[in-house]
């Protein structure tokens, strides 16, 4: 079987790999230890891998590593940290947006891109901004509210 | 045992010949959304997987000589904020708001979606009412393949084994409206139950002419041409736009499966078509 270098650049920060070419984006990441991006469908139906690729959302088991090569790729871990955590994920935490956590990180980096790309949301652009990430605790209105919150505070970077 | 090649043409010779050396072994791999999933549920297990995802050829979006071209590689969200589809056909932006979930929309592509030839392809009714062209190429040359004649059965195309999807060609309509309405089984993420496209060009509320297309009613995404040509013509009303979709139903063969029933499905059918005239007419916003 042939095996493939891959250097991606993950969180800023230079990872390399041989890998086979079937290998995704997400079982690369996981396998490098970037094990906040989260295994759920591996089909593109949940969201639950969603990293930020280019400035996009996009779910990392829909994805090759070996396409990823000069992409800029981030996972929850780049937004914050326990000390200081980013405004999103303060908001997740003083909203109860969180119940078992699994869809967590990529519903963060889905909401992260897009109030990059439209910092004042109404609550049905971000119900449909959400549409790919699947929650099966809160029901959604929390995460809805929590990410409502954050566009209307308006200090959104 | 799962045994693929990757490779990344540099150009569309490259794509070609590699294309023509391995025929159907050489898997095209753009957004992946459906590529990834069979290589994950062990349907497909071999091959080489051709990424064709940044290939500079089948990029850009143009309008060229009345007709909107879009490159194979272009995925759902940039044709969505194009801004020649926003000025020259607004019917197929607000149309792709419906397709998949945002984050699926990011990868995938409108070549992607119908090169399979799946009837629930939720591109193919809108192709079809547009008078779409596919332009294949291979080491031979380009054709140009009306989208009328593209599907062929379930899972099959006009496409040969040798040949790529490089564009897609969208005359620029002149006049008329279109709509496109889907039901699934869910607001995001789900595959249609049903769709239903429509192009409509009225006088008021005379058709001059209608093109309506389904999908997930048949073996392909089909045409309704027979209910087209009941609709021409005709003076709409309250009253009449019910009876001739409904007339639709004796044009297609649902089956019945998990998303739902065939006598589910022709209801839908002709619901969803009164639907789509209707707010073609401004009849229901």
């Amino acid at each position: 079987m042939e095996l493939y270098e891959v250097d991606l650049m993950v969180n800023n920060r230079a990872v390399s790999a041989r890998i086979k070419a079937e290998t995704t984006l997400l079982d690369f990441l996981r396998e490098n230890n970037f094990i906040e991006v989260k295994r759920g469908c591996s089909k593109g139906d949940c969201g639950a891998c969603t990293v930020i690729i280019d400035g996009r959302p996009v779910p990392s088991c829909m994805t090759l590593a070996l396409q990823c090569p000069g992409k800029k790729i981030y996972t929850v871990k780049s937004l914050g940290s326990w000390d200081k955590l980013h405004p999103l994920q303060q908001a997740f935490v003083d909203h109860e947006a969180v119940q078992c956590g699994f869809c967590t990180p990529g519903m963060l980096m889905t909401a992260k891109a897009f109030l990059s790309d439209q910092p004042h949301p109404s609550r049905e652009e971000i119900r449909e901004a959400i549409s790919g990430n699947l929650c099966r605790c809160t029901g959604y209105q929390k995460i809805v509210d929590a990410i409502e919150s954050v566009g209307k505070g308006g200090e959104y970077e | 045992m799962k045994n693929f090649k990757y490779f990344r043409p540099k150009n569309l010779d490259e794509l070609l010949a590699i294309k023509n050396e391995l025929k159907e072994e050489a898997r095209l791999l753009a957004g992946g959304s459906n590529l990834l999933v069979y290589i994950k549920e062990g349907s497909l297990k071999s091959g080489t997987l051709v990424d064709i995802g940044s290939l500079a050829a089948l990029k850009g979006i143009r309008e060229k000589d009345g007709y909107l071209e879009i490159g194979a590689a272009e995925t759902i969200i940039d044709i969505m904020a194009s801004p020649v589809v926003s000025e020259k056909l607004p019917f197929l932006r607000e149309s792709l708001r419906v397709f998949a979930n945002p984050l699926i929309r990011n990868i995938s592509t409108v070549a992607g979606n119908i090169a399979e030839g799946s009837p629930i392809a939720d591109t193919a009714p809108l192709l079809l009412v547009l008078n779409s062209e596919v332009v294949a190429a291979s080491i031979t040359g380009r054709r140009n393949i009306p989208i009328d004649d593209f599907f062929i059965s379930l899972g099959k195309t006009e496409i040969k084994a040798n040949e790529v999807i490089i564009t897609i060609r969208i005359p620029i309509p002149e006049t008329g409206r279109g709509k496109f309405v889907k039901l699934g089984l869910r607001k995001g993420t789900s595959c249609s139950v049903v769709s239903v496209a429509v192009w409509l060009i009225a006088n008021g509320r005379g058709v001059e002419d209608i093109r309506i297309a389904l999908g997930g009613v048949a073996p392909l995404p089909l045409r309704a041409v027979k209910t087209e040509a009941l609709f021409r013509g005709k003076i709409l009303n309250e009253h009449n736009i019910g009876e001739l979709a409904l007339e639709v139903t004796n044009e297609i063969t649902p089956i019945t499966d998990v998303r739902g029933g065939a006598a589910y499905r022709s209801e839908v059918s002709a619901a969803l078509l009164s639907k789509a005239v209707r707010e073609c007419l401004g009849m229901e916003e």
